[in-house]
């Protein structure tokens, strides 16, 4: 008898699925036009019926350990079907921030990001603060003299001296977070099979094109809005590290002239960024049984995204056309935002990049 | 009749695809007395001219050829003392057959003459008036009978309404809340049953007799005489209809030993929780406390092949109102319902999904295997193949057993057979039979002693069950009709039904009990051949006590006397014509439909020479399902062999074998029956006329042999009220089949 597993119904679970926005999971009666319309599931491995079935029965351990929570891209084909209206595709977006929550590492960083509806005043206010204390501690809090570069503003090592250790930390708490969830993932069905590598390579390859929002029907616009911006950020970030090679290697002086190929990338980001992030903004006002409800959590994120993008776009712009003092100002709002975006990395929807990552990786090693 | 009126209808094409003076001549000299042709017969002046025949008594009866019988019905009836034959030339004929042709013609002239012939034979129907009692008796005091009490008086008839318990209100009394009866169909509503009480209990029409003993009811419908125990003395009195409302009992949780009852203290049925809820005390039988988990077994014993293989369709939606309750009264208590499908009727739906979005109640869907201890002090409920695919366990403080329904109902046919038994075994003419008569005794045993109605009717003293021992009526087109006229079974004995449509059923019994009361008093059928006053004569003096009739007569009309004799009970007959089909002595007629009657239509039919290659066939069809199928043929402009004289029948089984002897006899090449199908989805209005047919058809081998006939040349088919499709193509086959065949050699003699 102690062999037959125990259902064990967590009602601490259904409740906090209840509290952020899953209650539409008790309506589900289990008919499976989900599955059956999921263009995403695997062949023999159907969701979101069972993730539902899971999510119902607070079966919150289960859930922890399915890769298909997080091969879900909410395309939405599922909530628009759905005759009972249970939303899976927002149930499932409910669960992958509970799993976020779960994996994080430390515990608080999660329990602040994941309750975001109240906490949002810390989470951006406190890199702000950060940044203020720091310039003013160090002098340098005050439109500098002859400005034309922001560094003048904020000096290098300032900058190197916030973001290097915060970049480790980030690191650190990705790496135990996403070595929780690649045991989780091994500890049920089938075994892996292959090297790790060698699966994650076509894995960025699907990434880099996002094959598999072409299958999505009802949420198709948001694959070029998320490709874009998924682009923009590389190109940010690859801007970022050429630009320390070109300072430290070729003694580049700053700011870069506008016809400087580094400047030119950097643009060309900028504006990906800010094209992916409007097309997703403008898909969020849309029809929500298209484009998913929207949590606190989920809002959170793309406020992030969408303050630094137009932070980052006024500061450039703004040294041109704007009064000294507003651009530093904005300079300083922006490079807040941009602490607040890495650091709650691990916590936030911003997670999913390694946790979907990770899914895709794992799929394929037990395909 | 003497003076038969034929009118021919020459509209909707008639008169363009056929030679109507020529029909008109074979009328008159077939016996007609006169023949009117007229353009629209049906318009305003077509049927002035028809009455006119009648009230200045040119004409006695009618033949009315134009369209079928199925239509035009208002139209063409006249007084109830004129017998009518319609004759339906623009469907048999004109729309089915080519224009113009001398098979068509010969077909069209044939039909009238037939008519005649049967109009010729026809007598006005006798009424006779016979005192009629208003009451209807209800018995069975719970929700459906309180309600059909309360309806039937409503309607303006006295009641007596029968409990054998000291209260009323049945099962659901003493229940403080329901499932949703009415919109938003969403939340608990308050348990009518009480006010209804109080509502019959004052109402002057009603005469309510507790801790009643029915000793038993004789006569018919109209004439129900009632003896009754009740209030410590017996009394007798005259209902005119019964509706029996028994309801259900929960189905026997003893028998769920593998689900932990009466095993396991804290295993209970939904009953026993309702009783634990109105008594404010939710606790755990072992030892008192209140459950944590309250997990709720449905289909317990229900859909399963060792005990009740049906659905009750009631269980769900008392689970959910116990477990909304259970939320609302006990909110720390966590229900949690395992089943197979959640099946809740009609807008029960809304109630289902309000409950699931209350979100408290765990709904979950798995095979119960069984239920024992967790060894925890708390239950475990052993899930088969989970949703998650795992077998898997649940643990659980009190587990409720959602029991299934089972019809406080008799089998009055077992009963006869059992007491029919008992007395072979007694007095059986040989060992043999006295054995046989013993085992079936033994089979039957247990229901000696299980009479509810007590009814003093040949065929058995309670109504007939069909499936599961539910006496409901046979077709989903008559519900509350039984095989006894003028008792309607009503609610939860009817079929398993939750509350909401007991009132429902409650109600169209009383309306169904009314209506045969008011039937009985003009001397009509109820049923369904609604307003039919042609009562069956029985001449008894050539009776030779064969039993036949009483046996086969599918409503119980025929009682027995101690010879055998049938005595009739004419208001329980339903004019099928069943026993006539019966009976081998003929002495059984209709004033407008008799053995002689239909025997003269086929003698009318003229059957040609050997040399002239016209074969003629005599085809039999019931007037319920054929005839209308092979209307809609003739509508959709299918055309069928013109060797064929179709005669419309009442039912396959009032078809006397002699009209087949008598078709042969008389030359015809080929006899076809067509009716109802038989067996498991009988469609018969008659309950199994066809297949009573079918039965006669093999002493038809007899005449056959006796005549050196083929036995091909006898055909019986079963067809569907919708299967026009394959009426012509069946009637072809048959001509196609009869034309290999050599001609009938009794041609001509």
């Amino acid at each position: 008898m102690a062999t037959v597993p125990l259902i064990a119904p967590s009602e601490d679970f259904r409740r906090e699925l209840r509290r952020r926005g899953g209650e539409r999971a008790s309506r589900c009666y289990q008919c499976a036009t989900c599955s059956a319309v999921c263009e995403l599931a695997p062949e023999g491995r159907p969701f979101p019926r069972r993730q539902v079935l899971l999510a119902q029965w607070g079966q919150g351990d289960q859930l922890a350990t399915d890769p298909a929570v997080w091969l879900c891209h909410q395309c939405n084909d599922c909530t628009v079907r759905c005759p009972r209206d249970v939303r899976p595709g927002d149930l499932m977006q409910v669960v992958r921030a509970m799993v976020i929550e779960r994996l994080a590492a430390p515990a608080f960083l999660g329990r602040l990001v994941a309750n975001v509806r109240s906490t949002w005043p810390v989470v951006l206010g406190a890199p702000l603060l950060l940044w203020v204390l720091l310039l003013g501690l160090t002098g340098h809090l005050g439109v500098p003299p002859g400005f034309h570069a922001y560094d003048q503003l904020v000096p290098h090592w300032l900058i190197y001296s916030v973001f290097f250790p915060v970049a480790a930390f980030v690191l650190w708490a990705a790496w135990v977070s996403g070595r929780r969830f690649w045991t989780l993932l091994g500890s049920v069905g089938p075994p892996r099979k292959g090297s790790f590598l060698a699966s994650l390579v076509p894995v960025f390859g699907e990434i880099s094109t996002h094959g598999r929002f072409s299958n999505c029907e009802a949420g198709r616009p948001r694959r070029w809005g998320h490709l874009a911006l998924l682009w923009g950020f590389v190109g940010a970030a690859v801007t970022s590290g050429l630009l320390v090679v070109a300072l430290y290697g070729f003694g580049a002086q700053l700011p870069l002239p506008l016809d400087h190929p580094f400047k030119i990338l950097g643009n060309i980001s900028a504006v990906l960024l800010v094209v992916g992030g409007v097309i997703l903004l403008i898909n969020r006002l849309g029809d929500p049984q298209k484009t998913g409800a929207s949590t606190a959590f989920d809002r959170f994120f793309l406020t992030v995204v969408l303050l630094v993008i137009a932070t980052g776009v006024l500061a450039e712009v703004g040294r041109f056309f704007f009064p000294a003092a507003v651009a530093c100002s904005i300079y300083i709002v922006h490079l807040s935002v941009v602490l607040t975006l890495f650091v709650t990395f691990p916590y936030s929807k911003f997670a999913h990049m390694l946790y979907r990552t990770l899914a895709m990786v794992h799929e394929r090693m037990t395909g | 009749m003497e003076h038969v009126g034929v009118f021919l209808c020459s509209g909707c094409g008639i008169g363009d695809a056929l030679d109507l003076e020529a029909v008109a001549s074979a009328a008159e000299d077939s016996g007609g007395a006169l023949c009117h042709t007229h353009p629209c017969l049906c318009a305003e002046e077509g049927i002035a001219l028809v009455r006119e025949s009648l009230s200045s008594g040119e004409a006695d009866g009618l033949v009315i050829a134009a369209c079928s019988q199925r239509v035009k019905c208002k139209a063409f009836s006249f007084d109830s003392a004129t017998p009518v034959q319609r004759v339906g030339l623009r469907e048999q004929v004109t729309w089915s057959h080519p224009p113009n042709d001398e098979d068509t013609q010969m077909l069209a002239e044939d039909l009238v003459r037939m008519g005649v012939a049967r109009v010729l034979k026809s007598k006005p129907p006798v009424r006779q008036e016979e005192e009629i009692a208003d009451t209807v008796l209800v018995v069975g005091g719970g929700l459906t009978g309180l309600e059909a009490a309360a309806a039937a008086a409503g309607l303006g008839k006295p009641v007596v309404l029968l409990e054998k318990e000291a209260e009323l209100g049945g099962h659901l009394a003493g229940i403080g809340e329901l499932a949703p009866a009415g919109p938003p169909y969403d939340q608990l509503h308050e348990n009518p049953v009480s006010n209804l009480i109080e509502q019959v209990r004052s109402n002057s029409r009603i005469r309510v007799l507790t801790s009643a003993v029915l000793r038993g009811i004789s006569g018919q419908p109209g004439q129900f005489k009632v003896e009754v125990a009740a209030g410590g003395g017996d009394e007798t009195f005259m209902a005119g209809a019964i509706v029996q409302a028994t309801g259900a009992r929960p189905y026997d949780a003893h028998r769920l030993a593998h689900l932990g009852y009466g095993e396991q203290a804290d295993v209970i049925t939904s009953a026993e929780l309702d009783a634990m809820l109105e008594a404010g005390s939710l606790t755990r039988p072992s030892n008192g406390e209140t459950p944590q988990r309250v997990a709720f077994v449905q289909c317990a014993g229900s859909r399963d092949a060792e005990h009740l293989l049906y659905c009750s369709g009631e269980c769900c939606a008392t689970t959910l109102r116990q477990a909304a309750r259970l939320r609302r009264d006990y909110p720390d208590v966590e229900p949690c319902v395992v089943y197979r499908d959640i099946r809740m009727p009609g807008q029960q739906e809304r109630f289902y999904l309000a409950v699931q979005e209350e979100g408290g109640t765990l709904l979950m869907r798995g095979e119960v295997d069984g239920v024992g201890g967790n060894g925890n002090g708390r239950l475990a409920v052993h899930l088969r193949e989970s949703l998650l695919g795992d077998d898997a366990r649940l643990e659980a403080d009190l587990v409720v057993l959602a029991v299934g329904m089972v019809p406080n109902s008799a089998d009055g046919e077992a009963i006869r057979a059992l007491h029919d038994a008992q007395q072979r075994v007694e007095h059986g003419e040989s060992e043999t039979q006295r054995e046989e008569a013993r085992k079936v005794a033994e089979r039957l045993a247990a229901h000696e002693g299980t009479e509810i109605l007590h009814l003093g009717y040949r065929q058995g003293p309670d109504l007939p069950v069909l499936q599961y021992g539910f006496p409901d009526s046979h077709y989903i087109c008559f519900p509350y009709e039984t095989r006894r006229t003028g008792i309607y079974s009503a609610g939860a004995l009817r079929a398993p039904m939750d509350p909401a449509q007991a009132v429902e059923d409650a109600w169209g019994a009383a309306l169904k009990a009314v209506q045969c009361i008011e039937a009985a008093r003009r001397g009509e059928a109820v049923h369904p051949r609604s307003g039919d006053l042609g009562a069956p004569d029985f001449f008894l003096q050539r009776c030779t006590q064969c039993k036949r009739c009483t046996e086969e007569c599918p409503f119980g009309t025929l009682n027995e006397d101690e010879k055998g004799t049938p005595q009739l009970n004419v208001l329980r007959c339903r004019r099928c014509g069943i026993c006539m089909g019966a009976c081998p002595e003929r002495i059984i007629s209709f004033p407008d439909y008799s053995v002689d009657a239909v025997a003269s239509m086929i003698k009318a039919i003229e059957v040609p020479e050997e040399e002239d290659e016209k074969p003629r066939i005599v085809a039999l069809m019931c007037e319920n399902d054929a005839l209308p199928a092979l209307d809609a043929a003739a509508r959709l402009g299918r055309t069928w062999s013109p060797w064929i004289r179709i005669v419309p029948v009442r039912c396959l089984g009032s078809v006397n074998i002699v009209w087949i002897a008598d078709s042969l006899s008389r030359g015809v090449d080929g006899v076809i029956l067509v009716g109802c199908k038989y067996g498991d989805d009988a469609q018969c209005h008659y309950i199994r006329g066809s297949e009573l047919a079918s039965k006669r058809l093999e002493n038809v081998q007899e005449t056959l042999d006796r005549l050196a006939l083929e036995p091909e040349r006898i055909k019986l088919v079963e067809l569907a009220h919708n299967e026009f499709d394959r009426v012509p193509t069946i009637l072809d086959e048959f001509a196609a089949e009869i034309e290999e065949m050599d001609p009938n050699p009794y041609k001509g003699f």
